[in-house]
C-alpha cells in the first residue's frame, strides 16, 4: 500500500530544533533544519547520519523547505548544505530568504567568539547556502520536479512565515511550521485552503493552552514600562534583531505618541535599519492595518525610537533600550544589564525564551546573585540583581483553539503533531481524534510514522470507449459521480490509458485468446453415458427455464458457453465423470451448474 | 571536584528525584551528565560514590518511584551506568541489588515508562557506559539482558535501534579483548577459557544476525545488515570470520535478490568486509559478492551498485574497472550515435527513457566520473577524450543543443534545462581539467562554458558551477590565447553578469573575478586587460550594489585588482584605480549599514599593506581606517582592524626596507619615530579602546598586541618618553587607565606610610595623579596586561558553562514556581 512516512530528527515531542523528514510518493523532503541553541557542541545540529550514512544528502533529498527564519527552524541549514554537503534546492519565502542570513550571521558571530568552538559555519558558508535558496511566493505552486510540487500559505507567527503544502500525484502533506491563528500588531492570521491533505503536520507548542488575549499582555507590558519610566528607572528589553523587536517597537511608539512621553527609546546595534528595511520591503506580508496605513505613514519609520550608543547607558534619567541579543548572553544587552542590574528602580523585560546557562535564564529563574566571569571591564565577582525582572511571552503560536481551527480549515485525513511537549500533545491528540474522527500521531524524535494513503491514479480514457458508453445510453461522464466502466488498461511509456479490448488488441498487435474454466464432477449413475447426459439435459431444462439448452448429437449439452460431457471408465461403468467447461464471461453460471450437478440428478 | 559543586549536589539530587518537580530545561540533564563523565574520567568513580552517598540515594529513589518523569529516568539510567563503570563501583551498586533494580526492563514496562524512547535509549546508554569491565559483562549476560538488547535492535526509534547495535558490537568486541580471553579464542577452539554464559551471549548475538538476514521482514534485514557492517568495521578476529561464515549464505541470497532498497546497506557491509582479512581469503567470497552485486550490467540496480563500488577505497582493481565500465554506460549511451545504439542494453535503454531515472542515472554517472578524475583513477582502456566529449555533449543537450542524430532520443527531451545534470556535469568537467590528454578539446570546453555563462536561462547555481569549471580550466591549463580569450570572450560576459538581476549571480561573478585575479597575479597582460576592457570601472560601480554580500565581494575584487595593478604602478590608470577605490572604500567603511562590506574593506587594506608596494600610498587613509574600524559596532570589523594594526606594526618595526628609516640614527631613535608614527595613525587609541571592548576576542587581540608593544618598549633602553605622551582624558580607556593608576598610587602611598618612606624615585610620580598626559610606556606598565590576558584566556563563553552555574540553574528553576512558556528563537 502506498504510504507517507514521517520521521522527526528534531521537534518530535519536543520544542528543541525542528527537522522533519517526509517521504511521499518516492520523494524525500526535509522540513526545516533547525539548531538547538542550548548546546555548544555537535548536539546543537540534527544528526544527518540517520538520513544517509555516506553524507550524500543531495542524492537522497529532493528538496529542503524552511518554514520561517527562527534559528530553531533554519539554524543548521548552512551546516547541512555546506559542511555535511547538500547541493539540492532549498525553498523558503522571499522575506525568510532575506532575513534568515542576518540571524544566522548574528548567531555565528556570538558562537565563534566562544572558546574552543569548532565545527561551526562561516560567513562565506552562510552566503553560499543562501545562494542555493529558491524563494517562494504565497499561493504560487512551485514545481520542484515533474512529480513534486509545493505551495506556500500565510502562517502569521513572524514576517515571512509560511505553511507549505507538498504534493506528489494525488497524495499531499501540509506542514504548518510555527503559525498563529490570531492577527497581532504587525502580522495577520494564518490561512489555508480546504486542501484536504492526507496528512497535516502541525506545531503544538501551546497544545493545551487557550491563551489569554494578547491585548492584555500588551497592556501589561506598557503599564510596566510606563511605571518604571515614570519613577525615573531604565527599562532594558533584550531582543533578537528581528521579529518580536519590531512588534514591541510599534507598541511603544504608538504608546509614546498617545501619552506624549518624553523618555528616550533606543534600539542598539546597526541592525535596526536593516530589520526595519525588510519590514518596509515586505509590507505585503504584514497585517491589513499596517498595509492600509502604509500610504499615510510607514509604521516602521519610528519617530520616538533612536539608535543607541554605548555611552547613553550611563546617561542619567529614564530610558527604554532594546538591545541584542535576546538571552542576555553577550554584547550590548549584557553590557547594559551589568550597568543597570544594581538599581531597583530599573527593570529588564525578557520577551522570549532563554536557554540554560544564559544570564537571561538565570534571572528568569529568580537568581539574585550572578557570578560574572570574564570581561576585562568587569570586575570579576558577584553581580547583585536588584532591578525588576519580568517575563512576557509575546510569542505568536496557535493555541489549542487555533490548532482545531486550522484542522477545520484544511480538513486533513490524518494529523501529526510536532514541536510540543509530549504530555500536552497527548491531550490534544485525544481531543483531535474525538472531535474530528481522524487518526492523530505524535512520533518522538527518531521514530517513523507511516500513514497509508489511498491515492487516486489518473487514467486517460479513449474517445471510442467513451462514445461506446454513451451509445449504451448511460449518463455523460461526470467527475463528481463515479461509475463503473469496463475496458482494458494499457500501461505504457509512463502513461495509463483505458481503451476498449478490441483497440487494446489492435494497438498491442495481439490476437484474442479464449480463457475457459473446466471442472469435473463425479456421479454414481447406473445408466449409459448417453442416458446420463439425457438426464442432465432434462434436469437442467427444469432448473434453468429461461436459458436455451441444447442437446447436441455429438454427445454434449450446451447452455450459453457452457459445454457438458459425460464419460465413464470400463472398470467402473456406474461412476460417471461429468466434464464442464465455460468461458470467463459465464463464470457465475458455470459455478452454479457445477454445484448443482455435484448434488446429483433427480431419480 | 569543586567544593561548591559538592555542596550543591545533594540538593540537586533531591530536586531531580522529586516526582512533583517538573524536570529542568531539556539540556541541563545532558550537561550534568557531561560533567559526571568528565569527573569520572578524571578521578576514580568509586571516590565519587563513596563521598557522595546522595548519588546512590538519588538512583535508588528514582527506581522506587513509578511516577518518575521519563527524562529523569533516562538520565538516571545513564548516570548509573557511568558510575558503575569500574569493578569497585559496581560492587557498591550490587550490594543492595540496586543495579538489577535499575536495569530491570520489566519494572519500567509495568509503568509504561518503557514506551518512552528516551527511557529505552537511556537504558542502552547506561549499559554502554558501564561496559568497561568483566563484571559489567557478567551482569548483562547473567541477567538475560542480551535478549532485550536484541529486541531493541529492531526498535521503532532509529536512535534506539542504532544504540542497540552499538552496544551489541561493544559486547562482541569486549568478549574478544585480550583482558577477557587472555589471548585465547572466544568463539573458536578455546571457548573453555570463557564463562559459558559469555560464549552463549556471543552466539546469541551472532545467531540473531543470521536470523535477521534470513528474515522476510525488510526492516529486520536492514537492521541485521547494519549490525553486520558495524561488527565488520569495529570488531576483530575471530568474531568477524566466525560471523561471516554464518551469514554468507543468507548474504548471497540477498545479494542475488538485488533488492533496490538494500543496495546501499549491502554495499556498506561489503565495504566493511573489504577492510578486513576476509578479503584475502577466497572462501569468504567478498569479491564474488561484490561482483554479483554488479551482475552483468543488465540489472536495473547494477548502476547504483557500480556508482557505490567506484567510490570504495580498498576495492580490488578488476572490480573497480568493471564498475567503472558500467557506471559510464549511461553517459556514453546518451551521447552515442544511433549505429552504436544497438549494443546498448535493454534495461539501460528503458531507464533512460524515463525522466526521473534518466536524470538519476546520468548524475550517478557524472559524479562517479568526477570522483574518478579527482583520484586520477581512470583506466587505460577508457578514452578520457571520448568521455570528455560525452560530458560536453551532455552539457550542450542540457542547454537545448543536440546533434540531429540524437534528436530522436528521449534523453534529450528529459535533459533540456535540467539544473541537476547541469551542475553535476559542470563539476565533472572541472574535475577533468587535470587530464592533459584532452587539451585539444579546450576550445570546445571553453565554448560550452561560455555558452552557459551567456545563456539567459542559466540558473544561478549553474552559473556558480560554470565559474568554478572555467577557473579550473584556466588555472590548470593556461594556453597561448588565454588573454585573448579572457579579454575578448570572458570579460564582456562577466560585465553583463555583474548587472544580472539576481544578487546570487552578481556575487558569484565577483567572486570569480577575485579568484581569477589572484590566480593570474603577476600576469601583466591580465592586469592590462582588466584596465583596458573597462572591467575595472564595472568593478568600481559594483561597490554601490544594493546587496551587502555583493558589495563585500566587489570590495574584495577591487582589492585584488589594486594588488595586481600595484606591480605596474607606472600606468596612470592603475594609480587612478587606487585613488577611486580608496574614496569608495572609505565611504563603505564609514557608512555601509552591513558588516560584510565593512569587514571586506579592512581586509583589503590589510592585504594591501602585506603586499608592501602600497604602504606610502595608503598612509593618508590608514588613520581613518584604524579609527573607523576600531569604533565599528561589528566586533569582527574591529578584529580585522586589529589585524591591520598588527601588520602595520610588523611592517613598520621589523621589515626592512619598508620600516621607518633614518640613516645614521640609532635603533632607539628609529623605534621612537615608529611609535610616534603609530600615535599619529591613532593606533594606540585603537588598541586601548579595544582592550576595554565588550567583546572578548577584541580585548584579547588588543591585549596581545599591547603586550608585544610593552616588550619592545621595555627592551629599548633610551626611549624618549616625552615624545610618547598620550592624553588620557575624555575617552573611555583613559578613564580606566586613570582609575587604575590612582588605585596603584594609593596602594603605594599606603605602603610608603606604613614603611615610613617619604621620598623615593617613585615618589616623584605622585604628582602625576591628576595629570591628563601619561607616557605610553607608563600606561603599558599601569595596566596589568599579563593579568588581563590571563583573565581573557580564562574567560570562556557568553553562556556560563560551569557545573556550579548549571546546578544553581537547576535549583533556582525548581524554586521558581512560575513556568516560563517554552518558545522558539
Amino acid at each position: 500500500m502506498p504510504d507517507i512516512k514521517v520521521t522527526p530528527l528534531g521537534a518530535g515531542q519536543d520544542v528543541g530544533r525542528s527537522c522533519i523528514l517526509v517521504s511521499i510518493g518516492g520523494k524525500n523532503i526535509m522540513l526545516d533544519c533547525g539548531m538547538h541553541m542550548g548546546y555548544n557542541d555537535d548536539r546543537r545540529f540534527p544528526d544527518f547520519s540517520y538520513i544517509t550514512q555516506n553524507g550524500r544528502l543531495t542524492e537522497f533529498l529532493d528538496c529542503v523547505i524552511i518554514s520561517h527564519f527562527h534559528l530553531d527552524h533554519c539554524g543548521a541549514l548552512p551546516y547541512m548544505s555546506e559542511m555535511v554537503g547538500y547541493d539540492g534546492p532549498i525553498y523558503m519565502t522571499h522575506p525568510t530568504k532575506a532575513i534568515c542570513p542576518i540571524l544566522l550571521e548574528d548567531f555565528r558571530k556570538i558562537t565563534v567568539d566562544k572558546k574552543g568552538e569548532t565545527n561551526f559555519f562561516t560567513s562565506q558558508m552562510i552566503k553560499d547556502c543562501m545562494k542555493k535558496v529558491v524563494p517562494l511566493n504565497l499561493h504560487q505552486t512551485v514545481q520542484v520536479d515533474e512529480e513534486l510540487e509545493i505551495k506556500a500559505y500565510y502562517a502569521g507567527h513572524v514576517l515571512g512565515a509560511a505553511m507549505v503544502q507538498i504534493k506528489v500525484g494525488s497524495e499531499s502533506v501540509v506542514y504548518t511550521g510555527d503559525y498563529n491563528m490570531t492577527p497581532d500588531r504587525h502580522l495577520g492570521a494564518a490561512w489555508i485552503d480546504k486542501c484536504r491533505p492526507d496528512l497535516l503536520i502541525s506545531e503544538s507548542t501551546y497544545a493545551t493552552t487557550i491563551r489569554d488575549s494578547k491585548r492584555c499582555r500588551e497592556r501589561d507590558f506598557l503599564k510596566k514600562v510606563h511605571e518604571t519610566v515614570e519613577r525615573g528607572g531604565k527599562v532594558l528589553i533584550p531582543v533578537f534583531a528581528l521579529g518580536r523587536a519590531q512588534e514591541l517597537c510599534i507598541l511603544l511608539e504608538t504608546f509614546w505618541e498617545r501619552m506624549n512621553l518624553k523618555a528616550p527609546i533606543y534600539f542598539s546595534t546597526g541592525l535596526t535599519e536593516k530589520a526595519n528595511h525588510y519590514y518596509k520591503l515586505f509590507i505585503t506580508w504584514t497585517n491589513q492595518k499596517i498595509r492600509k496605513t502604509f500610504v499615510q505613514r510607514n509604521m516602521f519609520e519610528f519617530k520616538h525610537i533612536k539608535a543607541f550608543d554605548r555611552s547613553y547607558a550611563d546617561n542619567p534619567g529614564p530610558m527604554v533600550v532594546f538591545a541584542t541579543p535576546g538571552m542576555l548572553h553577550a554584547g550590548q544587552s549584557l553590557l547594559i544589564f551589568k550597568k543597570w542590574a544594581g538599581n531597583e528602580k530599573n527593570m529588564v523585560i525578557m520577551p522570549g525564551y532563554c536557554v540554560q546557562g544564559t544570564v537571561g535564564h538565570k534571572i528568569l529563574n529568580g537568581q539574585k546573585k550572578l557570578e560574572m566571569e570574564g570581561r576585562a571591564t568587569v570586575i570579576i565577582g558577584t553581580l547583585d540583581v536588584k532591578l525588576q525582572v519580568e517575563y512576557m511571552s509575546f510569542s505568536a503560536h496557535a493555541d489549542a483553539k487555533g490548532i482545531m481551527q486550522l484542522i477545520r480549515m484544511a480538513e486533513p485525513r490524518n494529523m501529526l503533531l510536532v514541536h510540543g511537549e509530549a504530555k500536552k500533545m497527548e491531550f490534544l491528540k485525544d481531543k483531535i481524534e474525538q472531535e474530528f474522527s481522524i487518526s492523530c500521531y505524535m512520533p518522538a524524535n527518531g521514530e517513523t510514522t507511516s500513514i497509508v494513503t489511498n491515492p487516486s491514479v489518473p487514467v486517460d480514457i479513449s474517445l471510442n470507449l467513451l462514445k461506446r458508453e454513451m451509445a449504451l445510453g448511460g449518463p455523460l461522464p461526470d467527475a463528481k459521480r463515479p461509475r463503473t466502466m469496463h475496458g482494458t488498461l494499457i500501461m505504457k511509456d509512463n502513461s495509463l490509458r483505458l481503451v476498449s479490448p478490441e483497440q487494446a488488441l489492435k494497438e498491442l498487435g495481439l490476437s484474442e485468446h479464449q480463457l475457459r474454466f473446466t471442472c469435473r464432477v463425479q456421479l454414481h449413475d447406473p445408466h449409459s453415458d448417453n442416458d446420463t447426459l439425457g438426464r442432465i439435459y432434462t434436469h437442467l431444462k427444469s432448473v434453468l427455464k429461461t436459458y436455451s439448452i441444447q442437446h447436441v448429437p455429438d454427445g454434449t449439452v450446451i447452455v450459453e458457453s457452457i459445454v457438458i460431457k459425460v464419460t465413464s471408465s470400463a472398470e467402473e461403468p456406474n461412476l460417471k465423470v461429468i466434464l464442464l467447461s465455460w468461458s470467463y464471461q459465464d463464470e457465475e453460471l458455470g459455478s452454479f451448474l457445477s454445484t448443482l450437478l455435484k448434488k446429483g440428478l433427480p431419480s | 571536584m569543586d567544593s561548591d559543586c559538592l555542596s550543591l549536589l545533594p540538593a540537586v539530587c533531591l530536586v531531580l528525584a522529586d516526582p512533583k518537580q517538573s524536570p529542568p530545561d531539556d539540556t541541563s540533564l545532558e550537561k550534568l551528565l557531561d560533567w559526571f563523565k568528565e569527573l569520572h574520567s578524571q578521578s576514580d568513580g568509586q571516590v565519587l560514590l563513596q563521598h557522595q552517598p546522595c548519588l546512590l540515594e538519588f538512583i535508588s529513589s528514582v527506581c522506587m518511584s513509578k511516577t518518575t518523569d521519563p527524562a529523569i529516568l533516562s538520565f538516571t539510567l545513564k548516570l548509573t551506568g557511568l558510575l558503575a563503570a569500574t569493578t569497585q563501583e559496581l560492587h557498591l551498586f550490587d550490594e543492595g541489588g540496586l543495579l538489577v533494580n535499575v536495569f530491570e526492563r520489566e519494572a519500567w514496562g509495568v509503568c509504561d515508562l518503557w514506551e518512552d524512547a528516551s527511557v529505552r535509549s537511556g537504558w542502552l546508554q547506561g549499559l554502554l557506559n558501564m561496559l568497561k569491565h568483566q563484571q559489567a559483562l557478567g551482569f548483562i549476560c547473567g541477567n538475560g539482558l542480551i535478549k532485550v538488547i536484541l529486541q531493541l535492535q529492531n526498535d521503532r526509534s532509529l536512535f534506539v535501534a542504532c544504540l542497540a547495535n552499538q552496544l551489541l558490537v561493544h559486547i562482541l568486541n569486549f568478549l574478544t579483548s585480550p583482558n577477557m580471553t587472555n589471548g585465547s579464542d572466544v568463539v573458536g577452539s578455546s571457548e573453555s577459557s570463557l564463562r559459558p554464559d559469555w560464549v552463549s551471549a556471543s552466539s546469541e548475538i551472532m545467531n540473531a544476525v543470521v536470523e535477521a538476514l534470513s528474515s522476510e521482514d525488510h526492516p529486520q534485514v536492514l537492521q541485521g545488515l547494519r549490525l553486520l557492517s558495524l561488527v565488520l568495521s569495529k570488531c576483530g578476529e575471530p568474531i568477524i570470520s566466525t560471523l561471516w561464515k554464518d551469514v554468507l549464505v543468507p548474504l548471497e541470497v540477498l545479494v542475488n535478490r538485488g533488492s533496490e532498497s538494500l543496495i546501499q546497506t549491502l554495499i556498506t557491509v561489503l565495504e566493511a568486509a573489504l577492510g578486513t582479512p576476509l578479503l584475502s581469503q577466497s572462501e569468504y567470497k567478498v569479491e564474488e559478492l561484490l561482483e554479483a552485486m554488479l551482475g552483468d550490467g543488465n540489472r536495473k540496480e547494477c548502476f547504483h551498485c557500480a556508482a557505490l563500488i567506484v567510490k570504495l577505497e580498498k576495492c580490488p582493481e578488476v572490480l573497480k574497472r568493471k564498475a567503472t565500465d558500467i557506471i559510464l554506460l549511461p553517459l556514453q549511451c546518451v551521447s552515442t550515435q544511433p549505429q552504436a545504439e544497438k549494443e546498448i542494453n535493454v534495461v539501460l535503454k528503458e531507464q533512460l527513457s524515463q525522466k526521473a531515472s534518466c536524470i538519476s542515472l546520468l548524475m550517478q554517472s557524472l559524479s562517479s566520473l568526477a570522483q574518478l578524475a579527482h583520484t586520477k583513477y581512470l583506466f587505460e582502456d577508457i578514452s578520457i577524450h571520448s568521455i570528455t566529449s560525452s560530458v560536453l555533449l551532455l552539457l550542450r543537450m542540457c542547454s537545448g543543443h543536440c546533434p540531429t542524430s540524437l534528436l530522436h532520443s528521449n534523453a534529450f527531451t528529459h535533459l533540456i534545462g535540467c539544473c541537476k545534470v547541469q551542475r553535476c556535469g559542470l563539476d565533472t568537467l572541472g574535475a577533468l581539467s587535470v587530464y592533459e590528454e584532452i587539451l585539444d578539446l579546450r576550445k570546445d570546453i571553453f565554448g560550452v562554458l561560455l555558452d552557459y555563462l551567456q545563456s539567459p536561462d542559466s540558473h544561478a547555481t549553474v552559473l556558480k558551477k560554470t565559474f568554478q569549471a572555467v577557473k579550473r580550466w584556466i588555472v590548470c591549463s593556461p594556453f597561448p590565447d588565454l588573454l585573448q580569450f579572457i579579454s575578448h570572450d570572458l570579460f564582456p560576459v562577466l560585465e553583463k553578469r555583474m548587472c544580472d538581476l539576481r544578487w546570487e549571480v552578481r556575487d558569484s561573478t565577483l567572486e570569480f573575478i577575485t579568484q581569477l585575479t589572484t590566480a593570474l597575479n603577476g600576469n601583466s597582460g591580465f592586469t592590462e586587460a582588466l584596465h583596458t576592457s573597462g572591467m575595472v570601472s564595472v568593478l568600481l560601480s559594483s561597490l554601490a550594489d544594493a546587496e551587502g554580500y555583493v558589495r563585500a565581494s566587489a570590495v574584495a575584487a577591487v582589492g585584488e585588482a589594486v594588488t595586481a595593478s600595484s606591480h605596474q604602478m607606472v600606468l596612470v590608470s592603475n594609480s587612478k584605480l587606487l585613488d577611486e577605490a580608496l574614496v569608495q572604500m572609505m565611504a563603505i567603511l564609514s557608512q555601509d549599514t552591513e558588516g560584510f562590506p565593512r569587514r571586506a574593506v579592512v581586509q583589503a587594506f590589510t592585504s594591501w599593506l602585506k603586499g608592501s608596494h602600497l604602504i606610502t600610498a595608503l598612509e593618508l587613509s590608514l588613520s581613518s581606517v584604524l579609527s573607523l574600524g576600531g569604533s565599528d559596532f561589528d566586533w569582527e570589523v574591529k578584529m580585522h582592524t586589529l589585524e591591520l594594526a598588527e601588520v602595520l606594526m610588523e611592517k613598520t618595526l621589523t621589515c626592512c626596507p619598508y620600516a621607518v628609516q633614518n640613516f645614521g640614527s640609532s635603533e632607539e631613535t628609529r623605534f621612537t619615530q615608529a611609535l610616534i608614527k603609530f600615535k599619529n595613525f591613532g593606533l594606540f587609541d585603537l588598541l586601548f579602546n579595544s582592550l576595554f571592548d565588550c567583546d572578548r576576542p577584541v580585548c584579547e587581540k588588543a591585549c596581545a598586541l599591547l603586550v608585544k608593544l610593552r616588550t619592545l618598549t621595555a627592551e629599548t633602553a633610551d626611549l624618549d618618553n616625552s615624545l610618547l605622551v598620550l592624553n588620557v582624558c575624555g575617552n573611555r580607556w583613559g578613564d580606566e587607565v586613570q582609575r587604575r593608576y590612582l588605585n596603584k598610587q594609593q596602594a603605594k602611598a599606603s605602603v610608603s606610610v606604613t614603611n615610613g618612606v617619604t621620598g623615593s624615585d617613585e615618589g616623584t610620580d605622585c604628582g602625576l595623579h591628576c595629570t591628563k598626559d601619561i607616557s605610553l610606556p607608563k600606561i603599558l606598565q599601569i595596566l596589568d596586561l599579563d593579568d588581563m590576558q590571563r583573565m581573557l584566556t580564562l574567560s570562556s563563553d557568553h553562556v556560563v558553562n560551569s557545573p556550579r552555574s548549571l546546578m544553581e540553574d537547576i535549583l533556582s528553576a525548581a524554586q521558581h514556581s512560575e513556568e516560563n512558556i517554552v518558545d522558539c528563537y
